[in-house]
């Protein structure tokens, strides 16, 4: 069978592309897709834990169900501000929106 | 198979429950009425918030001993119950400050998102299980996103909205991945059963000192701890000021509600590693937010640094860990809730006649209006601690629980900070009531609601200064509940 | 080496292959279609947890619904050319460092957890997987609070984004 140890190290991987990924590009778009990968590491972890830990106690998948849920919720306003800040600016570029000093 | 539902149950969840009915008639309201008549949307909110708070105190109250209901989800304690206050009594103050704002108080939408947002809260204040306070938070944050960017053709609103939903996305999935660390090492995801199960000792420290870490960031970002804070000035200015008085005062409230409970309940046997990171975030969060706020030139953005300062003082409640500390955060938010709120309150009155957040435009605000300089005055005393308002005592008591727990160098460090926060508030109310202005003479006008808010925030904060007994033991009673 | 072994070797590449090449592609609909692919893979890996009805999901919910969406959203700000001819910020080398130690810090931390060694999965014993799922949904001492306010969250946030993506006036 698969160690647990496999499963964790490559949720944590995939936890780093995507941190990178939110630190580093400017496109708000592409931001936004590296958290819904950041996203995934944590549920594979929840699942590889459910699986090998407590395979009888079934929180750890709702808790999976509940980032789904969360992730989408997410997603649909994070587009939506996105959508709207291009609309008024012609711009999606982090380090362009700057009206303000950061 | 299928539990039953007792009416303890559903009392424990009667905030919740009355807040979504609320939802439900905002929603029928906005498709019948005509656009003219809008405005009553608010009124609608701002009567059934006032009826939550009072069902919610008088049906809802614990009992001694703290339960746990819904399947362990949530705990029904004194904690909870009072922040549950503090948040509807920020929702209410909210709404009330948001009659006459255009073109907000004429959109169902606006106040819909702000009851979702505020029955987050509620259960974030009494969530016993990772699942619900993840959910709860993030029912908490992302109608606050749109809030934020709620005027959509203002650039700066816009802007703010983006930057806060970026950041608050990025930081949840790192608080998140904590969690997943947390009910990996436990196998449980109830907050009550992770004490046991690292209580049996299998976890090493080093392990859940990472996990810890983790939820530690996310929480530290919702609260504006510095460094996590650099996201809170842009927003706080961007945002419409009613929400920016929200987000800084309820929302803020939430994270700690959150911080309390979780670090007390769940790391008990790290208490040393956690409670000193949160010293040192706190220490920077009164040192960074004080120094930047000198420089200020907008009445927003200086509350905003204000705002981070104001965290890393209740933060020394919490690095103090024990029942005085937790009992101080309380306290601190019952006092912080309703003088920000007077100060917001007054910030929005200004800006809707004068049309600017400079604090030179404040200049001669004195002699325009000398009960709108008086609210100003005693809300930014009680910012600064100046007893007898109730920021003074809230003050005193975080010290304290940072002397009892040892950290006499951090309440050295928040006194000496306290006197640099009284400098720059000294500033605006110097502007305030000796500035010099061509439009001196001129009248501004204070709608009715607006001034009925006003009376409310600066006699309740009054009160938490001068009768001080019952308030702090409340504060101790749900402090108690937590150890 | 056993087979499973290998599926998940594969998998794994995969995921890691395409989420590195969603987060360095400049053509945003070739990072999204690349994101689709790591959803995907992390699909595979809930079907080697024995979670068949997380996989079903993550395909609905995670292709089926937000990659879509995401690539609607690429199309509809396409205008913006300069965050293509300069995909990355000042701050790319040090988010890549960042990047590395987190990485780095999680394996050491994890590494010290005795259950990090553990090889095989515990048996399930339930027979119906799936039922328990439900029943745990609707059950007052299971998730009933996390599923209705799950569903409030997703009905404020569906209210939020129409309002906030609908095209208005100026003005208005």
């Amino acid at each position: 069978m698969i160690p647990l140890s496999w499963y964790l190290i490559l949720a944590a991987a995939l936890f780093c592309i995507g941190f990178y990924g939110v630190l580093a590009r400017r496109n708000a778009v592409v931001i936004l897709m590296s958290v819904e990968l950041m996203l995934n590491a944590v549920n594979i972890n929840l699942v590889a834990f459910w699986r090998y830990l407590n395979p009888n106690d079934i929180s750890g998948q709702v808790f999976a169900i509940i980032v789904f849920a969360v992730a989408a919720a997410e997603v649909a306003v994070g587009l939506a501000l996105v959508i709207s800040l291009y609309r008024n600016r012609k711009t999606i570029s982090v380090d362009e929106v700057d009206l303000m000093k950061w | 198979m299928i539990g039953s539902i007792s009416s303890e149950m559903i009392l424990a969840i009667l905030p919740e429950i009355v807040l979504l009915a609320l939802v439900a008639v905002i929603f029928v309201v906005d498709l019948v009425v005509s656009d003219e008549r809008r405005g009553m949307l608010a009124t609608i909110t701002a009567v059934g918030l006032l009826l939550t708070l009072v069902l919610t105190a008088l049906f809802s109250r614990p009992g001694p001993e703290a339960v746990l209901l819904w399947g362990g989800m949530l705990r029904h304690d004194w904690l909870a119950f009072i922040f549950k206050i503090i948040f509807l009594v920020g929702a209410l103050l909210t709404t009330i400050f948001t009659i006459g704002w255009e073109p907000i108080w004429r959109k169902g939408e606006f106040y819909v998102l702000l009851l979702t947002s505020t029955i987050g809260m509620t259960l974030v204040g009494a969530s016993g299980d990772l699942i619900m306070l993840f959910l709860a938070i993030e029912t908490t944050s992302i109608p606050l996103y749109v809030m934020a960017g709620f005027l959509t053709r203002d650039d700066k609103s816009n802007e703010a909205g983006f930057k806060y939903l970026l950041f608050g996305a990025m930081m949840t999935a790192v608080m998140l991945y904590g969690f997943s660390l947390l009910y990996g090492f436990t196998g449980t995801t109830n907050i009550y059963e992770l004490t046991t199960a690292i209580g049996a000792g299998e976890i090493p420290a080093a392990v859940l000192v990472g996990a810890a870490v983790l939820v530690l960031i996310g929480f530290g970002f919702k609260v504006a701890m510095a460094p996590l804070h650099f996201w809170a000035p842009d927003v706080y200015e961007g945002a419409p000021t009613p929400v920016t008085a929200f987000l800084s005062t309820a929302s803020k409230a939430a994270g700690f509600a959150a911080l309390t409970r979780v670090m007390v309940a769940a790391f008990p046997s790290i208490t040393l590693e956690w409670t000193t990171l949160v010293a040192i975030g706190a220490a920077l969060s009164m040192t960074l937010g004080n120094l930047i706020a000198l420089s200020q030139t907008n009445i927003k953005r200086l509350l905003a640094y204000s705002s981070v300062a104001h965290a890393g003082y209740a933060l020394l409640g919490v690095a103090a860990a024990s029942e005085l500390g937790v009992a101080s955060v309380v306290y601190y938010f019952l006092v912080y809730v309703v003088t920000n709120m007077a100060a917001f309150g007054a910030i929005i009155v200004v800006y809707r006649v004068v049309g600017s957040d400079e604090i030179a435009d404040y200049a001669g605000l004195h002699r325009r209006q000398p009960l709108l300089g008086l609210v100003l005055l005693l809300a930014f005393l009680s910012l600064a601690g100046i007893p007898p308002m109730g920021g003074f005592f809230a003050k005193i008591l975080v010290f304290a629980a940072a002397v009892e727990a040892g950290l006499i160098w951090l309440a050295v460090l928040g006194v000496l900070n306290a006197i640099i926060g009284l400098y720059y508030y000294l500033i605006v109310l110097k502007v305030m009531y000796v500035g010099e202005s061509k439009d001196a003479d001129k009248p501004l006008p204070v709608l009715r609601p607006h001034s009925a808010g006003l009376v409310v925030s600066v006699v309740a904060l009054l009160v938490l200064g001068f009768v001080f007994g019952p308030f702090y033991q409340w504060a101790v009673s749900s402090a108690s509940a937590l150890f | 080496m056993s087979t499973v072994q290998i599926v998940f070797l594969f998998v794994g590449f995969m995921i890691l292959l395409a989420a590195w090449m969603m987060v360095s592609r400049s053509n945003l609909v070739h990072s999204a279609l690349w994101l689709v692919v790591a959803l995907f893979g992390v699909a595979v890996l809930f079907v080697l947890l024995e979670a068949g009805y997380l996989a079903v999901i993550q395909v609905l919910v995670y292709i089926g619904a937000i990659a879509i969406l995401m690539i609607f959203a690429v199309m509809l700000t396409r205008g913006d050319v300069e965050s293509l001819t300069h995909i990355t910020n000042r701050y790319a080398g040090w988010a890549a460092v960042m990047g590395a130690f987190l990485l780095f810090g999680l394996v050491i931390v994890l590494g010290q957890w005795p259950a990090f060694q553990t090889t095989s999965p515990e048996a399930i014993e339930s027979a119906n997987p799936v039922l328990d799922l439900g029943m745990a949904f609707v059950s007052p001492d299971g998730f009933t609070v996390p599923f209705i306010v799950a569903s409030v969250l997703l009905l404020a946030a569906f209210i939020g984004a129409i309002y906030a993506a609908f095209p208005r006036k100026k003005g208005e």
